[in-house]
């Protein structure tokens, strides 16, 4: 049998939203008894989430090198392929986080690979593998597939229908990548955390976005407080992100993010097309817009004609009525 | 300090795009512009250069029009410019693009690689974490802020929720984002001697590639068809107060189309 190789990224510890993702289709494709998984993670996990993990897998392996505590493209590349070239997997699959997009690259060239990058559909069964992935912004689906294996793929978040509880346990095995610090060129210095509880735009199911419309930085208040309600992220436009009543980080757009929730609430947001570029592949769109003309509405399933400042609290309130907040 | 910037001329975002019926190819409207994440990553190159003196080299790989973002490069003050010209590089993927350009890139010793984040038409993101890897050196992705200064670079990349520093040893890679600088408008002395500026090519024989390691007979992904999304229905508009419509709006996402 083929083998597979996820990679989990974690954060303190627990598995990202998005690798969850990733250990559910995997879980999925064992139960099949298509491949065998195999599921990396650097610097281990909580017992609760290995336990977790190997009901999804074969092979669970932590990757224990103390140069690995810490994020760095280099090292991380190192470790995932190293272990890729002993077990020779078919497929080496990442999420396309900003972690996995940055280094996932770095593992193919080691491969003598390419990637997929910032796949939104895999087609298994069919041969070769065919992944489909936008381009131009989601205006348009490539179909691309390998000349050769291993295939290298990071995955958008949201692609991969939820996890569901697995049943047998995989191995647990620790081991070290056999990294020496002085093979790595970079050093983090500091960290400083801008978002603490903030939820991940790239990975969010829902995302509350603002524009211009919103007037100023202090109306963001009132969709923190949808956001805050339903357990979105929040996004932005470009030109509140210049007013600087946002931070760039998140920017949705052509030179922002792309993000793919399920849920996109678009509020006085114009919809110009470097905007839509970022968000058009979102599962379902509400537009919420004084305009009837502005062009969001060409981009949304449901819209409401009104001011943000009556329709956003007063979805606010309805919302928490009903979720009893 | 020698610095070379990797640029793409891509379709402007408001191209018209069709796709054959074959589904094999694609047919664009010639409006062309230099992608977005490239501008940042030239302007960094020429104030690296203000700073620390130096040149800045540009080097593209395509046809055609591919060469306008060479002569914007020149217009906003590049000292030189290379064009990886030749049938055999078309059509490549990330894989083929970055060997190549990592090779033009180390046909001269260099301190710093600049490159966008990611070309916004094929949204790979690839190039430049893989040009690094080719050439064993590390790199920066997405970076905002950086720094120069004794074979070192300190660098900013915001990461989800956090923003971090982080040293690199040069030689390395850097990949510009939105918020590392705001691009400068080329003067009209800069137009005028980019109209003129002859443009030096090479051929993968000159960077030691062989034919079938370049574009389409190297790449490792190929494109098997094109295709266009599944179109959104129309919009459903919810009418009625804005008090009501939100009231409704709550309903469809909860129990229509259950989000919540
Ligand atoms: C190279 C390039 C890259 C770009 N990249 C991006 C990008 O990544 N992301 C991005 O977003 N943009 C990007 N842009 C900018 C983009 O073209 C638009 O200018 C921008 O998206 C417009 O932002 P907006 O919709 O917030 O503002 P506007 O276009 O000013 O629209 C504001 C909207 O708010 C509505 N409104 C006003 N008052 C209210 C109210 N009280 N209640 C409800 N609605 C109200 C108005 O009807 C209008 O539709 C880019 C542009 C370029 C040239």
């Amino acid at each position: 049998m083929a083998n597979l190789l996820l990679f989990i990224e974690t954060k303190d510890k627990e598995p990202k939203k998005a690798s969850l993702e990733l250990l559910g289709e995997a879980g999925r494709l064992k139960a099949a008894g298509r491949y065998k998984i195999h599921a990396v993670v650097m610097g281990g996990m909580s017992e609760d989430a290995k336990k977790k993990a190997l009901t999804y897998v074969d092979v669970l392996v932590n990757i224990t090198d103390p140069v690995l505590d810490q994020y760095t493209p280099e090292g991380f590349a190192l470790a995932l392929a190293g272990y890729a070239k002993e077990i020779n997997p078919q497929v080496v699959l990442a999420s396309a986080t900003q972690l996995g997009r940055d280094f996932l690259p770095r593992v193919a060239v080691l491969l003598g690979s390419g990637v997929a990058s910032d796949v939104t559909e895999i087609r298994w069964s069919e041969d070769p593998i065919t992944f489909v992935r936008p381009i131009y912004g989601g205006r348009v689906l490539s179909e691309i597939s390998f000349t050769g294996y291993p295939a290298v793929v990071t995955v958008r978040p949201n692609t991969f229908a939820g996890e569901e509880p697995g049943t047998e346990n995989g191995e647990y095995l620790e081991r070290q990548g056999g990294i020496a610090p002085e093979q790595l060129k970079t050093r983090v210095i500091k960290t400083e955390e801008s978002g603490k509880g903030k939820v991940n735009l790239i990975e969010a199911d829902i995302i509350v976005a603002g524009g211009r419309g919103l007037k100023s930085a202090e109306n963001f208040r009132v969709l923190e407080d949808l956001a805050n309600t339903i357990g979105a992220a929040v996004g932005a436009a470009r030109s509140v992100v210049d007013a600087k009543w946002r931070d760039q980080e998140d920017q949705v757009g052509k030179s922002g993010k792309t993000v793919s929730p399920k849920l996109y609430i678009a509020v006085g947001i114009s919809g110009a097309i470097h905007h839509t570029m970022g968000m058009d592949t979102s599962k379902l769109v509400l537009a919420v817009n004084t305009d009837p003309n502005a062009m969001i509405f060409s981009y949304a399933d449901y819209g409401i004609v009104g001011d943000f400042a009556q329709v956003v609290p007063a979805m606010t309130e309805e919302f928490k009525k009903r979720l009893g907040r | 300090m020698n610095i070379v910037v990797l640029a793409k001329q891509i379709p402007d975002a408001e191209a018209h795009i069709d796709i054959g019926n074959d589904e094999k190819g694609l047919t664009i409207e010639q409006k062309f512009t230099a992608n977005v994440f490239d501008e940042f990553a030239m302007e960094e190159a020429l104030r690296l250069k203000e700073k620390h003196g130096g040149k800045v080299k540009v080097i593209t790989l395509g046809a055609g029009k591919a060469t306008e973002v060479l002569r914007t490069g020149i217009a906003m003050g590049a000292d030189e410019v290379l064009l990886l010209e030749d049938g055999a590089f078309l059509n490549g993927d990330g894989y083929t693009t970055a060997l190549a350009l990592s090779r033009a890139a180390a046909l001269e010793p260099f301190d710093v690689i600049l490159c966008g984040r990611q070309a916004i038409d094929d949204d790979r993101g690839e190039v430049g974490p893989m040009v690094a890897q080719f050439l064993g050196i590390p790199h920066g992705g997405g970076i905002t802020k950086l720094d120069v200064a004794d074979g070192n670079a300190t660098i900013e990349c915001p990461v989800e929720g956090a923003k971090e520093t982080i040293e690199v040893n040069l030689p390395a890679v850097f990949t510009a984002q939105k918020g590392l600088n705001e691009p400068r408008v080329p003067p009209i002395m800069g137009v005028m001697k980019a109209m003129k500026a002859t443009i030096p090519r090479v051929t993968p024989a000159d960077l030691g590639i062989s034919p079938e390691e370049a574009g389409a007979s190297g790449s490792k992904v190929k494109t098997g068809r094109y295709f266009h999304p599944k179109k959104r229905a129309a919009v459903q508009m919810i009418p009625g107060e804005p008090n009501e419509a939100a009231v409704e709006a709550v309903r469809i996402l909860m129990d229509v189309e259950r989000i919540l």
